[in-house]
């Protein structure tokens, strides 16, 4: 015989498992799992990328069932080839956001129909987990939160699915194995999102790309622009105030000002930084922070007007912020404005100039009045008035549905249908003044804005978006006229509801819906909440957080060790609640009343073996040496009654065991 | 995959460290805290990966649920790690004495694994070094058996290396896995050689030998008292059923040819070629109801038969010269 001598060198070896081909249920659940994380993006692909994806599923189910035989390899190659172009001729880039989407969608299809074995399987689920990510460039509103939770909780029962190696189990337990996992994971998530240091982005380059379907202000403002804009219910900002909220007709948020016109439409001139302060201020300041959704362009929207700068952003010189990146992620800051004030008495000769410029070829009727005007009033002040008494006091009507203008829109306009919105009223005063020699210029924005008292904030919509008119003179500066306020003063007084009552247009929770109003507003606070503390918390957020928590939580170690340390307690309470849950069950009542008995005997030394039977056990007592024997058989008889009889343990039978056992004295 | 990268004394430290850790079992081996082992499997690497991508994604695009997901994935992965670890821990593991076999037969080894936990656990392998491994499934308290064929290509005594009970439920981002070694060996005969009848000229053969009162033989010869351990075949039932207790049927008469297996009559130059000889020469003998003994250099078993004296003989042709440090299982090359 020799001797066992201890096994060598196999100890380090982490085994591989050799390939498997994937069964039925795994197969059909990375198909429903892909299907499942990939729909959602079918407003975003291209209609040939969606066909792909259908025939690859259907393809990959029926060759599942055995209908279809599998995709011959050499396909394979110009299969990928003719996504990759099919890619490239539609956005003429393979990178990029929507480009690279469309590529990674066409890939993960190509790789569906050679998938065979457990491998290519999980590769695929991993796809899945990473097409998630996908969808937040798009959006990261609560909804595609919930999305992204169902779809994890998916993609997770397919991971199961594929490792469970038991087609029996049905769909629902793995979607509730998968939950539990899912459900799990959400408080470390949780810890991992608040402490886990947060770098400033970004790290490298970015092509910014532009979100689909943004509305909001545009750089050009001719008539209907507007009004088109309006029809939107979108949320364009959120405001919260620091002291009370000034009244309606004083909030007029500053957006593009429009400086040139060129007889149709009203534009930007090329920015020009402010060259020295001009600003005399005579009120106090309104502080505050603004909440603005993405869109698309540069402009920061600030109360008319602003007095403080934000990073990353400058000031123009007709006091305009401006953001040096397009706004396409949510972007919060904090705002300083005067709502009294005098700017741009010491304006530029050759701004001046631009602002009186206007082409002669149209609107002849309104340059004309315009010039009659100049030579019957002296002062400024009182050509502004006359005009503003025009449309008060004439036939002039503030309706969302003015008729449609042709090339002279002005004149149309003014001595022609008298209806209009606000676009048509500040682009018309502004040409008046033009014509009479008065500098003018149009600026657009948001006016007013709908108060919600569940989260004491300002929510500001698209459908607020207004355009006024500001107008130069001599020692006063530029002064704001609002020519919609002559025509339709419930807009500036009460918003845009109010004034378009009669269209049956309401933009406001309240009017919109006046039952389920105040769930509407606490739908729009948890909006709020979610883009304050979740979409917006970065750096610096996580810096003011922490410093209000007051925990001593102050540099990156710190955080790290915090980190570790309530990962590690949360995982501890996992692993004792699973102990404790998934203990072995105590032994029954009985069986633990005639453990003592077997206890008393084993004293005196007779001791039953393991595995012998009780009755066996009981024939090997000596009755001599036991007088209790008798006892102790029917003892034995009643515990194997209750053990194996048809009644069970009856608590009628437990009382006599006890009693019974408790008799007897050994 | 890590052992091939290390150095020779520091492969054998941890070697050392692992099996102090790890003492063979006599029978059952219970999958405690020090026995488990975890590490990530390729995907958990290739998951890793992934997660690191998404968390620059993140900070580059400063886009807060890219966060959300990363930190999510994450988590998962720590869920998972205990989940993997937790569907092991706790689960013993009975081997069953292993049959001998006869080298290139496959050598039939089998495991009961069971526990008395409330909770299910699902997808346990057991795999013995990269060969496809068997799963199987416990319920609550319950236990489940597992048989692990194993090819032959060696013969001799061996212990088992090399097999080991594993999971990678519920994620496959982790494999944990424990080593089963049994104090058991796997008794391996050498392989017969085929066409091989006693009429080869190579056994020492003693044939007319008699003997008396023996229960074998032609002619009746009498009764004597049942010993025990004797077949019930020779049980004369007549006298039992007289009365007159247990009694044997002896024969006179010529008792079994006996013969002798001996090394040195081979004319075969190797050894294994030999001892394949011998062990069919064992079975022919056998079948053929014959005495027989072996000789080998330095071992000397005594003229018998019967099934323990076979297997004695069997035991003695596997394990003879068998080659010095080659007491572990291998896979056979196939």
């Amino acid at each position: 015989m020799t001797s066992p001598t201890p096994a060598v060198s196999q100890n380090l070896a982490m085994r591989s498992i050799p390939q498997e081909v994937t069964g039925r249920a795994g197969v059909f659940a990375v198909c429903f799992c892909f299907l499942f994380s990939i729909a959602p993006h079918f407003v975003n692909l291209p209609i040939w990328v969606i066909i792909i994806v259908l025939i690859a599923l259907v393809w990959r189910s029926l060759q599942n069932i055995g209908m279809i035989g599998e995709l011959p390899k050499w396909m394979l190659i110009p299969l990928v080839l003719f996504g990759g172009v099919g890619v490239f001729a539609e956005y003429w880039t393979i990178v990029g956001r929507d480009a690279g989407l469309a590529l990674l969608t066409v890939m993960t299809s190509f790789k569906f129909l050679e998938s065979r074995r457990h491998r290519d399987m999980l590769i695929l689920v991993f796809l899945c987990y990473f097409l998630i990510a996908t969808h937040f460039l798009f959006s990261q509103s609560i909804p595609t939160a919930v999305m992204m939770f169902v779809t994890l909780v998916v993609i997770t029962a397919t991971l199961i699915t594929l490792n469970q190696r038991d087609d029996s189990v049905s769909v629902k337990k793995r979607l509730q194995s998968s939950a539990r996992l899912v459900t799990l994971s959400v408080p470390l998530m949780l810890i991992l999102f608040v402490l886990v240091p947060r770098i400033p982005g970004p790290l490298w380059g970015l092509q910014s790309e532009q979100r689909g379907g943004v509305t909001g202000l545009s750089d050009r403002m001719s008539p209907g622009k507007i009004s088109n804009l309006i029809r939107s219910n979108e949320v364009a900002f959120r405001v919260e105030f620091e002291g009370d909220i000034p009244a309606q007709s004083e909030l007029y948020w500053r957006g593009p000002v429009m400086a040139s016109y060129d007889g149709f439409s009203w534009s930007q001139t090329p920015r020009r930084s402010r060259s020295r302060p001009d600003l005399v201020l005579s009120a106090p300041p309104v502080d505050y922070t603004v909440t603005l959704e993405p869109n698309g362009e540069h402009w920061l929207l600030a109360l008319d007007i602003p007095t403080r700068m934000i990073k990353d952003s400058i000031m123009t010189g007709d006091y305009q912020l401006i953001s040096k990146q397009e706004i396409n992620d949510l972007k919060r800051y904090s705002m300083q404005s005067r709502l009294a004030y005098q700017i741009g008495i010491d304006e530029t000769a050759g701004y001046l100039a631009t602002t009186l410029e206007y082409p002669d070829r149209y609107n002849p009727e309104t340059l004309e009045y315009g010039k009659s005007l100049a030579l019957l009033f002296d002062r400024p002040e009182e050509i502004v008035e006359e005009v503003l008494k025009m449309f008060r006091e004439q036939e002039y009507y503030y309706t969302l549905r003015p008729p449609a203008l042709g090339n002279n829109s002005v004149d149309e306009f003014l001595f022609g249908t008298r209806r209009g919105f606000c676009e048509h009223y500040a682009g018309a005063f502004a040409l008046l003044m033009r014509s009479a020699g008065i500098p003018a210029r149009v600026v657009t924005g948001y006016q007013g804005g709908e108060y919600n008292q569940v989260g004491n904030y300002l929510i500001v919509r698209q459908s607020d978006a207004h355009a006024w008119a500001e107008v130069w003179i001599e020692n006063r500066g530029w002064l704001r006229v609002d020519p919609t306020a002559a025509v339709s003063p419930s807009r500036i007084e009460n918003g845009i509801d109010e004034a378009l009552a009669d269209e049956q247009s309401s933009f406001r929770i309240q009017n919109r819906n006046p039952v389920f109003g105040n769930l509407l507003y606490s739908w729009d606070n948890l909006q709020h909440s979610w883009n304050d503390w979740v979409l917006n918390y970065d750096d610096r957020k996580q810096r003011n957080f922490l410093q209000k928590l007051d925990l001593g939580i102050e540099n990156w170690s710190d955080m790290i060790f915090a980190l570790v340390f309530l990962l590690l307690l949360v995982t501890a309470l996992y692993w004792l609640i699973a102990w404790y849950r998934e203990r072995p069950p105590r032994p029954q009542a009985y069986e633990m009343m005639f453990n003592r008995l077997l206890k008393k005997l084993s004293k005196r030394g007779f001791r039953k073996q393991p595995a012998e039977d009780t009755r066996a056990f009981l024939a090997r007592l000596p009755q001599g040496e036991l007088p209790q024997r008798d006892q102790i058989a029917a003892i034995v008889e009643l515990y194997n009654r209750i053990k194996y009889g048809r009644h069970g343990a009856s608590a009628r039978a437990l009382d006599t065991l006890r009693s019974m056992i408790n008799s007897v004295r050994i | 995959m890590l052992s091939v990268a290390l150095p020779r004394p520091v492969r054998r430290f941890i070697d050392n460290w692992f099996d102090s850790h790890n003492p063979p079992s006599r029978d059952s081996i219970l999958l405690h805290n020090r026995r488990l082992y975890i590490l990530p499997t390729r995907f958990g690497y290739l998951f890793a990966i992934m997660l690191l991508l998404l968390f620059l994604a993140a900070i580059n695009y400063q886009n807060s649920m890219a966060f959300v997901l990363t930190f999510m994935l994450t988590s998962l992965v720590i869920v998972s790690l205990w989940h993997t670890h937790k569907n092991l821990l706790g689960v013993t593991v009975h081997m069953q004495i292993p049959r001998p076999v006869f080298c290139g037969e496959s050598c039939e080894l089998k495991f009961e694994l069971s526990h008395d936990n409330t909770s299910r656990r699902y997808a346990i392998g057991i795999q013995y070094l990269d060969r496809p491994p068997v799963y199987l499934k416990l319920d609550p308290a319950g236990s489940a058996q597992a048989k692990l064929k194993i090819p032959t290509h060696l013969r001799g005594e061996f212990w088992l290396a090399g097999i080991t009970v594993f999971t990678r439920y519920p994620t496959g981002l982790f494999h944990a896995w424990g080593w089963l070694k049994f104090d058991l060996p796997v008794l391996i005969y050498p392989r017969p050689a085929t066409g091989v009848t006693l009429q080869h000229s190579m056994i020492e053969q003693y044939d007319g030998q008699t003997s008396t009162s023996t229960i074998e033989g032609d002619d009746f010869a009498g009764l004597r008292e049942h010993r025990e351990g004797e077949s019930l075949r020779h049980i004369s039932w007549k006298a039992y059923a007289q009365g007159r207790g247990l009694l044997t049927k002896t024969f006179q008469g010529q008792a079994r040819p006996s013969l002798w297996i001996d090394w040195d009559l081979l004319s075969q130059d190797s050894t294994e070629e030999k001892l394949s000889l011998m062990t069919a020469l064992v079975l022919a003998a056998e079948s053929e109801e014959q005495k027989y003994g072996l000789r080998l250099p330095g071992v000397l078993i005594e003229q018998g038969y019967g099934n323990a004296h076979k297997h004695n003989c069997l035991q003695t042709l596997a394990v003879f010269r068998q080659p010095a440090g080659n007491h572990e299982f291998r896979p056979a090359d196939d």
